[in-house]
């Protein structure tokens, strides 16, 4: 790992705020390095010249009477005697009443323990932490050419750095589906919907021979669980147990609509030695998927998972681009951790990052969905609280207007810039969920404002949120990809931000936001609004590269066959890799992107194909002797450019075993099996869950924002669940 | 009636307020833009620390008490539609209220535009610096008031400090 005086750790290494083991370890590169003492001291200057500064600011004091008045409650303060925490209480009243249920979207039954181990295992891994030595992470050489060639750090210590790394992010995640958080559907987290049981019903649960309702938390658990099973057997219709105020479970399931995905297969190389497809940084379906095993307790449609957005919703280690380009290709095979005889090749892009203060001006047009759907919690709320998230994070001379879609389309908020908050601010306070949806006439206003105020060389974007359920007017979705397809052209760039669930309308969604040169993210907590609007702004407004194609040509002399795993709705023909008219996807600033390709070596049996009868196998080249897997090849063009260019570099396999692979490949992989199981994937042989959990553990490295260990939650959480 | 003795728990109320009565409403004034909500905000807070149990407060008191400041101060800012950070001239303005300025000297002068440097910071990246470096807060207590994350502290204490840097001219600082 190179350390430089741009890494955060430095600054809290100046200012004492590290533990021992870190402390040690940045002292080491501060010893060797003259730049780095420097800034350790100027920071230091810097930190002793904000306290004296403010030193001298005097403080102020509550008025007489205002102080008067706490003293007379203080009077009056009765001493506390230790309560059961509400999220207990609240539970156990309902529960302890045979007469009532509670219906729970979240699986709290699996949860609670869930946390309850988490926490004990971090603090475990924190105390042997303590006992462990600090490690040098190697860093593998890096290639001069644009594509570097990554040998996996060898995991020999994992679980001290794991230990380090349980942040409190972590917990703060699970925390998002503990009770509390549940109950509080201002968040937008997950739903508790109670209501008395109607006495028939009562009546049929007791025949059917299901007793619910304890006086324990285990209660939850047996009616949730009656409950989805009675519900998926037809045997009781949820919805009418269903408060009509909360609205959301009655509209799950009945309109997501999910474009259907048919798995890509093992292609022979004598048949098809080319892979082309279009890159994709959506992670909506991620998203979507935890809502569904997090919050509504049950595994999603296999159409709702597209395993590329599962592997790019986390982040990897790939090295920041050196030369001109403007993204790094990295490349790593190692053993297939499902098929033993397999090899998994791993193809990581990683754009470069912006700071905020080099970001070009940004011209924002939101375009916000107001309709009557939209009034749920986790909807318009959600929205208004990640849209102030995104202004912090936005410079002041940025631009913002607000375009709303309902019964009709309206400006709410003229092009206003970013450090009027209070004007941006009222007018977000000022939107109201009513009225039925046009979404397209909404996108054309949206799209004249943007061009009205086209920022040169500035970030110009119409970013959609909605829960996609274009129900009015111009709904013709071959007319509004046009239009956007059309608006892309011209530079105004279109992101799309789903919320909610029950009519997610996620394939129109990813449509729009494909066409639109943009990127498609699922918003359901505020956590995910943190990730997608604040932590990785950069990548979702400035687009670095457009039209980002990749090839890759196998060696028949090295591979058998070879299967690309997701990317089934970008696949592309050979011949659209050199064509600069076919569209492809954009990369942001800081994106990263990574593709898997299941690999059959020569000499293993390829499973059902039969030799063919009418031509043998073509004669390899001389190159195919040099002993390469594969020829990777990139095309990309500049976000304002027409013409492409080309990366590309050849692959050996150097036959690293999986011990010997990186965190990221070991992790990325997991991931991948984890989208194949949900999927029913023929693929993923007698791959279980345990094995995906024990695979993820192996590869949970540094994970700083605790995004990998909410993945291990989610695996746990599919296991429990029954299975379709 | 004799007038009741001073409870244990009124004792720990007041000896709360005279310790952090003015640095939460400092800590206010910034989120609020004006010390008169200011002031109400941090009454509601010591009513509200009068409901609560000096036992489960234990050692996570002044997070406590800057947590609930800063949910009302935005609570009010939200109800207010009062979302702008500090302009430049209300932080004079405000400091205008504090200072004597017949008794600047040099070195205030310089505080001064330490003080103006951080004003021009995004509004969170303040609020970080000033409870690292006004309220002596570490990184994870100021990740407890503020709901972030230690890494994401960590961020933007470092973002901010090379603002400063950058914006006080230290020398040597070449971003």
């Amino acid at each position: 790992m190179k350390f430089d005086k741009d890494n955060p750790k430095l600054t809290a290494y100046a200012l004492g705020e590290l533990d021992e083991n870190e402390r040690k370890l940045i002292e080491v590169e501060v010893a060797k390095s003259p730049e780095l003492q420097q800034a350790v001291e100027e920071i230091r200057a810097m930190g002793e010249s904000l306290a004296d500064a403010f030193a001298d600011q005097a403080d102020d004091t509550l008025t007489d009477e205002q102080r008067s008045h706490i003293e007379k409650a203080a009077d009056h303060a009765k001493p506390v005697v230790k309560k059961v925490p509400m999220t207990w209480r609240k539970w156990a009243v309902p529960l302890s009443v045979a007469a009532s249920v509670a219906i729970v979207l979240g699986g709290i039954s699996i949860l609670l323990p869930g946390l309850s181990r988490a926490r004990e295992l971090s603090k475990r891994l924190v105390e042997q932490s303590a006992t462990m030595r600090p490690q040098t992470v190697t860093t593998p050489a890096t290639n001069p050419s644009s594509v570097n060639k990554r040998h996996g750090v060898a995991r020999a210590n994992r679980h001290a750095r794991k230990a380090r790394n349980i942040s409190q992010r972590y917990v703060k995640m699970r925390g998002a589906y503990e009770p509390s958080a549940i109950e509080s559907n201002q968040r937008g987290n997950g739903y508790v919907i109670t209501q008395d049981i109607p006495a028939g019903y009562r009546q049929e649960l007791d025949s059917l021979g299901y007793v619910g309702g304890t006086d324990s938390v285990h209660g939850v658990e047996d009616i949730s669980a009656t409950f989805n099973k009675l519900n998926a057997e037809g045997k009781v219709n949820v919805q009418q147990f269903i408060s009509p105020s909360s609205g959301e479970l009655s509209e799950r399931s009945n309109s997501e609509a999910y474009a259907t995905i048919v798995e890509n297969s093992f292609l022979p190389v004598g048949q098809q030695p080319l892979s082309t497809f279009s890159i994709d940084v959506d992670t909506a379906s991620y998203a979507n998927v935890r809502r569904y095993l997090m919050q509504a307790s049950q595994l999603p449609p296999p159409d709702a998972v597209r395993i590329e957005e599962l592997i790019n919703y986390f982040d990897y280690d790939y090295p920041q681009p050196t030369g001109d380009d403007p993204f790094s290709v990295n490349v790593e095979i190692a053993d297939c951790p499902w098929a033993g005889q397999h090899r998994l090749v791993r193809v990581g892009l990683k754009g470069w990052e912006i700071a905020q203060e080099d970001r070009p001006q940004a011209n924002l047009v939101f375009l916000v969905d107001v309709s009557g759907s939209m009034s749920a919690p986790n909807k318009l709320p959600l929205l208004k609280q990640s849209m102030e998230m995104l202004l912090e994070g936005l410079n002041g001379d940025d631009r913002v207007s607000i375009v709303v879609y309902a019964g009709a389309s309206g400006l709410v908020l003229p092009p206003t810039y970013c450090d009027d908050h209070r004007t941006i601010s009222a007018a977000l306070n000022n939107l109201y969920a009513g009225g039925s949806t046009n979404g397209g006439a909404g996108i054309q206003l949206a799209y004249d404002l943007a061009e009205e105020n086209f920022i040169i060389d500035g970030v110009n974007r119409v970013i959609l949120a909605t829960d996609g359920d274009f129900n009015v007017g111009v709904t013709n979705r071959g007319a509004l990809t046009a239009l956007i397809e059309e608006k892309a052209k011209t530079g105004v760039f279109l992101s799309v931000l789903g919320f909610g669930m029950g009519n997610l309308n996620d394939a129109t969604l990813e449509t729009l936001a494909d066409k639109g040169n943009g990127n498609y993210a699922y918003i359901d907590t505020e956590l995910e609004a943190q990730k997608v609007l604040v932590d990785q702004i950069g990548a979702t407004l400035v687009t670095i590269a457009k039209d980002v194609k990749i090839q890759i040509e196998f060696n028949p002399a090295e591979v058998e066959a070879y299967r690309l795993i997701g990317y089934e709705n970008r696949m592309l023909a050979a011949k659209d890799f050199n064509d600069d008219t076919k569209d492809a996807g954009e990369i942001g600033a800081g994106h990263t992107v990574t593709a898997l390709y299941e690999i059959v070596p020569v000499g293993v049996a390829l499973d059902g194909v039969d030799p063919l009868k009418y031509q043998t196998t073509p004669q390899p080249s001389e190159a195919a002797d040099t002993g390469e897997m594969m020829t990777v090849k990139l095309r990309y063009k500049q976000p304002d450019g027409d013409t492409s260019q080309l990366i590309e570099q050849s692959i050996v396999d150097d036959g690293l075993t999986l011990e010997e692979a990186s965190d990221d490949f070991a992790f990325a992989a997991s991931v991948a099996s984890f989208g194949m199981l949900l999927r029913g994937s023929p693929h993923s042989g007698d791959f279980t869950y345990d094995d995906i959990i024990a695979l993820a553990e192996s590869g949970l490295g540094e994970d700083v924002f605790g995004y990998r260990n909410e993945f291990l939650d989610m695996v746990k959480k599919a296991k429990q669940l029954p299975k379709r | 009636m004799a007038k009741l003795a001073t409870s244990p728990k009124k004792d720990w109320i007041v000896q709360a307020l005279l310790q952090h009565e003015g640095v939460l409403i400092r800590y206010a004034r910034r989120l609020t833009g004006d010390v008169e909500t200011a002031r109400e905000v941090v009454q509601d807070v010591f009513l509200k620390l009068c409901h609560q149990s000096p036992a489960e407060l234990d050692g996570k008191l002044p997070q406590w008490l800057f947590t609930v400041c800063r949910n009302k101060a935005f609570d009010i800012r939200r109800k207010q539609g009062r979302m702008k950070p500090l302009t430049e001239a209300q932080v004079e303005n405000c400091e205008a209220v504090d200072g004597t300025p017949e008794a600047k000297t040099v070195q205030k002068e310089s505080h001064a535009q330490v003080v103006d440097a951080v004003a021009l910071l995004p509004s969170l990246q303040q609020e970080v610096i000033r409870l690292r470096f006004q309220e002596k807060m570490s990184y994870k207590q100021i990740g407890e008031v503020t709901g972030k994350s230690v890494s994401n502290v960590g961020y933007l204490i470092h973002t901010a400090i090379n603002a400063l840097r950058g914006h006080m001219n230290v020398p040597g600082h070449a971003d």
